[in-house]
């Protein structure tokens, strides 16, 4: 498996993937002419053609048949070319000692503070691949294009995860909160949104804060929750530093997670290394490996041994990464447990 | 018969038992000895300040049977209600969601706490005994404060407001409290309007809410009471209806009950008021009602009369209301149909 930076190509199994996700992925509609656009952009991406603010690192993640079984995307910065809105979870404290009241409201403000941070989206692995480590590979690699060219994002990346809700696609959120401004259901809204709508939406939002002991019951209980589908992408990302700061979606009210990029576990431990190949044992630490490359960009993950300051990984691995011996990978163990492993 | 007049002193145990006997959510009459001896004292001083524009006085009015040494009901008139401390409501008007880009335009019903009617008189604590609601007393105990007002203009502003009890179940719940103020002051709806009663709404206003209310969000049953008026309420409430005022955008921070609202030039009882000079004469009792005054302050009264005469310059009042009415002949007396 590779992860590699999407092609014209890659069109058809974009579509079939985009299907497959359906309600679960705004961010990447199963319609042609839309993912049409949003390769190309991704292309001039790549081709370091656009600016930081307009751009958009969509990736596959491709098996040796050059099959493509699942996407991921990183964009440059949310909110500078419209505004990118979250509301923090904040308080208000309502204390009255000579009367013995004191209450704790938690209370919603609307805001852009997000704004010019870099954003983890459109995640999908086809579900017959969700095994071995490829969901951690297609979202890692992310983290560690990112170690190889911090210059072209934001002090911190950050991760919108979709909120609770049903497999009807109701959000008790939604429903306690912007149905009243919008007076449409959730898919409605979710599907605007997708069209790329989503600041207009937000606009219909109030601006003063809101009161959460105004929302129904199950819409509180939503707050900063993330779908039962985006668990197993939250493990992933909590275990690169990312956690929930108190942003949430101003729709479906699912958790904004955030990291400083410096501060990310992939960004941070990872190591620029020559490439050994050669044997690796069975019991050899499992790493995440990059080419270093940006237009040709490569990473795969492969079992690799520490050799006086060389990486080793096997004949394959470094023919995946488009790599000759002596070429420098950045390199991150999969996973923070075997970071000790790898360095005995 | 019942006269109308100042609270005095003497009338502390009698307001003590009206007090008791007050529906919740009349905040200003609270049944709290010390509290009311206040009140009482505030408004004698009221009646005998010198003023020259509205401030923080409070005219504190009863309905006395001397037959049966009782006073049968009271009411108020604060000069200005957000003097002292500012005079909170919440003002329901629509939050506009607007996107031309997606083509909606609609508004959402909203709460917002404010101070938009500190500016203008209170008319408050009207409590009548049970057996009086529906007679022409009620009227006289609401609007002889409305012929005060004709009478002494400059002690108030140009227009009033009151607060019409809201609903609330007979064991003493609000659903609007339950959903709204009982998140922001952590208190049951009774303990808060009796808190109220005896400190100014004000002590409050730290815990009040600062942000809009959007009432979609509010439960079917709270959203119901927002203009709602208490049963027991409605005689206040229809007597100034008639009198024109009407409910505008404000309601009650507490149990969403309607607040009304008069420029005092238009209220029929200040308007069509006149004065005639007044003169003891036998009259039929049979002849049309008035509702009449005298033109004074710390002796101010007010009675229920019958004219078998429209007043003209000139007008024969009977001499027990003469009397009553504490005139000298030739006195001006303020008469206006009842």
């Amino acid at each position: 498996m590779i992860v590699r930076p999407v092609r014209m190509t890659d069109l058809p199994a974009l579509m079939a993937l985009a299907q497959r996700a359906g309600l679960g992925l705004t961010t990447l509609p199963a319609n042609q002419d839309r993912l049409t656009h949003r390769i190309r952009w991704a292309q001039r991406t790549f081709a370091e053609q656009v600016e930081r603010a307009d751009a958009d690192y969509l990736f596959v993640l491709e098996d040796d048949e050059q099959q493509v079984v699942g996407i991921s995307a990183l964009t440059g910065a949310v909110g500078l070319r419209e505004p990118w809105y979250s509301y923090r979870v904040g308080m208000t404290v309502n204390s009255a000692p000579n009367l013995g009241i004191r209450r704790q409201i938690p209370t919603l403000f609307l805001n852009n503070e997000m704004t010019g941070q870099s954003e983890l989206c459109s995640l999908f692995l086809r579900p017959d691949q969700r095994r071995d480590s490829n969901g951690r590979l297609l979202s890692l690699a992310r983290l560690l294009f990112v170690a190889e060219f911090p210059h072209l994002f934001g002090d911190k990346l950050i991760a919108e995860l979709r909120g609770k809700g049903d497999e009807n696609g109701c959000s008790p959120f939604w429903n306690s909160l912007g149905r009243h401004f919008l007076q449409m259901d959730f898919v409605q809204a979710d599907h605007l949104s997708s069209l790329g709508h989503k600041p207009f939406i937000a606009e219909l939002l109030p601006r003063q804060p809101l009161y959460t002991c105004l929302l129904s019951e199950p819409a509180q209980a939503a707050i900063g929750q993330a779908h039962e589908n985006a668990e197993a992408a939250l493990a992933i990302l909590r275990h690169e530093g990312f956690a929930h700061q108190g942003h949430i979606d101003i729709f479906d009210g699912g958790p904004v997670i955030e990291a400083e990029r410096s501060k990310v576990r992939a960004v941070r431990e990872s190591q620029v290394l020559p490439l050994l190949v050669g044997t690796p044992d069975d019991d050899a630490p499992t790493w995440l490996i990059h080419n270093r490359r940006l237009e040709s960009c490569r990473v795969t993950s492969a079992r690799g041994r520490l050799v006086s300051g060389c990486l080793l990984v096997d004949r394959l691995s470094a023919k995946r990464l488009q790599l000759q011996p002596g070429d420098l990978v950045r390199a991150v163990p999969l996973l923070a447990t075997q970071a000790k492993a790898a360095a005995a | 018969m019942l006269v109308l007049r100042p609270v005095a002193p003497d009338d502390l145990p009698e307001l003590q038992r009206l007090a008791r006997e007050s529906l919740v959510g009349v905040t200003s009459l609270p049944d709290d000895r010390q509290h009311l001896l206040d009140k009482i004292l505030d408004s004698c001083a009221s009646f005998s300040a010198n003023v020259q524009a509205p401030g923080p006085e409070n005219y504190f009015f009863v309905l006395h049977d001397p037959a049966r040494g009782q006073l049968r009901g009271c009411s108020e008139i604060l000069a200005m209600a957000g003097f002292s401390a500012p005079f909170y409501s919440l003002r329901n008007r629509p939050f506009v969601s607007s996107s031309r880009e997606l083509n909606v335009q609609h508004g959402v019903p909203t709460l917002s706490l404010c101070q938009d009617l500190s500016n203008h008189s209170l008319l408050r604590g009207f409590h009548i005994d049970p057996d009086l609601v529906g007679t022409p007393m009620a009227e006289l105990l609401s609007r002889a404060r409305l012929l005060f007002i004709a009478a002494h203009g400059a002690r108030f502003a140009d227009t009033s407001i009151t607060e019409i009890v809201g609903y609330s179940s007979d064991d003493g719940h609000s659903p609007f409290w339950d959903a709204l103020g009982k998140h922001f002051f952590d208190l049951p709806y009774v303990e808060a309007e009796r808190l109220c009663g005896l400190q100014s709404r004000s002590f409050l206003a730290d815990l009040m809410p600062q942000y809009p209310i959007y009432i979609p969000m509010l439960p079917k049953a709270a959203q119901d009471c927002i203009g709602q008026v208490h049963p027991q309420g409605r005689e206040a409430y229809e007597i100034l209806l008639r009198e024109g005022f009407e409910a505008n955008h404000y309601v009650d921070l507490f149990d969403g009950g309607p607040t009304l609202y008069a420029r005092h030039n238009g209220v029929r009882s200040i308007r069509h008021s006149l004065i005639a000079n007044a003169c003891p004469g036998p009259q039929s009792g049979s002849g049309r009602a008035w509702l009449a005054s005298n033109e004074r302050l710390g002796q101010y009264r007010a009675a229920l009369v019958h004219l078998d005469e429209a007043p003209g310059d000139l007008v024969n009042l009977d001499p027990e209301s003469f009397q009553a009415l504490q005139l000298q002949t030739g006195d001006p007396v303020r008469l206006v149909a009842l």
